[in-house]
């Protein structure tokens, strides 16, 4: 069994030190798309992380029965049935994000966050830490997601979580919103100056110059 | 590891009952969730039919709903009020029923909305004011843009000429372009223009009868353009209109 030094690494590693987007530029279309309101950021944050998860605890769970001519149909099939359950569960309790969201949640099928840990991680470790790898590349995912969320609904729309905390222009306040902010392409910029931010602060990111 | 996992035998066998697992878990989660989605979807229509009628940001929608707004089921053939419960009334399911719905090829009818069958009998929403009058008559209107079907209501003044307001509340037209369809800023030029409404390139003006259409989006327009004639016409809610026009309201 792994201790818990181990343990903390594999949960913690992916939010900053090994993040599946900025590091590894896994599952960047999303990151787009969702991102205009932190509510949407959030709650596709929380979708992903739970997929995460679970598809990386029962793969990890079945894996030595797994024949390995068919593991990625296997793995796309448990992936797919929890995807469904999720959305099916967000159309129940938040019908109004379910819409907007509309088809991304079921693109988390194709995130390559997803596929990538089942097929990287959880093929090879126990259960428990194939589930804790999950969770931890989904906070590594919702760290980017929540940040670039933050700043594109704040200076893009003057509010957060719909609260207005900035008086927009056109409601008589002084503050012009950059329309860009709202525009999928936006979040390129901002992930990128996370890149940025993330190298100079963890130098052994910088890859190496040819 | 085993090394028999790759047999046909154990792969077939890990597949199915792998499906069988899944197809378990995701059924049970439907099934369950159904009429809480229901509740939401009704919910959802409720608020768009509040926002035709001009009604927004409504606090709690089911209760401004049966506050404001009367449902009564019309016969399309003669405008005449009948007396099937609007509360239970399918109005997409009998689209799809023989017994309820006449195909518009075999009543001779040109297709211009794209949607193939009318229903005998359709849903129509009437808000009132405060005394009591009529403050709007909204109509659900349906037509195929570019991509697919739009749903959404259109809301008449009492003269049942005017238009109120119009929205769209599911399409598939594309984001940007055909998807400025629930643009408030263009739904907003609807109002106060008159029927027949055509939708044109260009300036529409202060023309009651013109829309400017949406650039980019010629054939989402045409779509638009297309469903509001047909509902508003003789296929359509004409017959109603017609009664309205007389004050059968009133």
């Amino acid at each position: 069994m792994a201790d818990t030094k181990e343990m903390k690494a594999v949960l913690f590693g992916p939010v900053l030190a090994n993040n599946p987007i900025a590091l590894q530029v896994l599952g960047i279309c999303s990151a787009l798309a969702v991102t205009s309101s932190l509510k949407n950021a959030l709650i596709m944050s929380i979708a992903l992380t739970l997929v995460t998860a679970f598809s990386s605890f029962f793969i990890s769970l079945i894996r030595n029965q797994i024949p390995s001519s068919v593991r990625i149909i296997v793995q796309m099939t448990i992936i797919a049935s929890l995807v469904i359950v999720v959305d099916q569960v967000l159309q129940a309790f938040s019908y109004a994000t379910a819409k907007e969201l509309s088809v991304f949640v079921g693109l988390i099928i194709t995130n390559c966050i997803v596929m990538g840990r089942a097929e990287a991680y959880a093929m090879k470790s126990p259960p428990l830490m194939s589930f804790l790898d999950g969770i931890g590349n989904g906070l590594g995912y919702s760290v980017v997601l929540l940040t670039v969320g933050f700043i594109r609904e704040l200076f893009g729309k003057g509010s957060l979580f719909g609260v207005d905390i900035i008086p927009l222009v056109q409601d008589g306040g002084w503050y012009q919103p950059m329309g860009l902010l709202i525009l999928p392409p936006s979040a390129f910029f901002i992930i990128g100056l996370f890149i940025w931010v993330l190298r100079t602060y963890k130098k052994d990111q910088v890859e190496a110059k040819a | 590891m085993s090394s028999n996992n790759e047999s046909i035998g154990k792969t077939l066998s890990v597949v199915v009952a792998l499906c069988l697992v899944c197809a378990i878990i995701v059924s049970f989660a439907s099934v369950q969730l159904r009429p809480l989605q229901q509740a939401n979807k009704n919910k959802d229509i409720q608020s768009n039919i509040l926002a035709a009628a001009g009604i927004d940001k409504v606090e709690n929608v089911l209760e401004t709903f049966d506050a404001k707004i009367e449902a009564r089921v019309v016969n399309m053939t003669t405008g005449e009020f009948v007396d099937t419960d609007p509360t239970i009334f399918d109005f997409e399911k009998s689209k799809y029923d023989a017994a309820l719905s006449v195909s518009l090829q075999e009543k001779g009818v040109k297709d211009i909305a794209g949607i193939q069958r009318v229903t005998k009998e359709s849903p129509v929403y009437i808000s009132k004011k405060e005394d009591g009058s009529v403050d709007a008559i909204i109509l659900p209107i349906q037509g195929y843009g570019l991509w697919g079907l739009m749903y959404g209501f259109i809301s008449l003044e009492s003269d049942g000429e005017t238009v109120k307001g119009i929205i769209f509340y599911k399409h598939n037209e594309t984001p940007g372009l055909g998807g400025e369809i629930q643009n408030p800023q263009w739904t907003a030029t609807w109002e106060g223009k008159e029927l027949p409404i055509q939708i044109v390139k260009g300036t529409a003006g202060n023309d009651e009868h013109k829309i400017d259409g949406l650039s980019g989006a010629t054939l989402t327009s045409n779509g638009v353009d297309h469903a509001v004639d047909f509902w508003t016409g003789e296929n359509g809610f004409g017959p109603f209109l017609a009664k309205v026009r007389k004050g059968a309201l009133k």
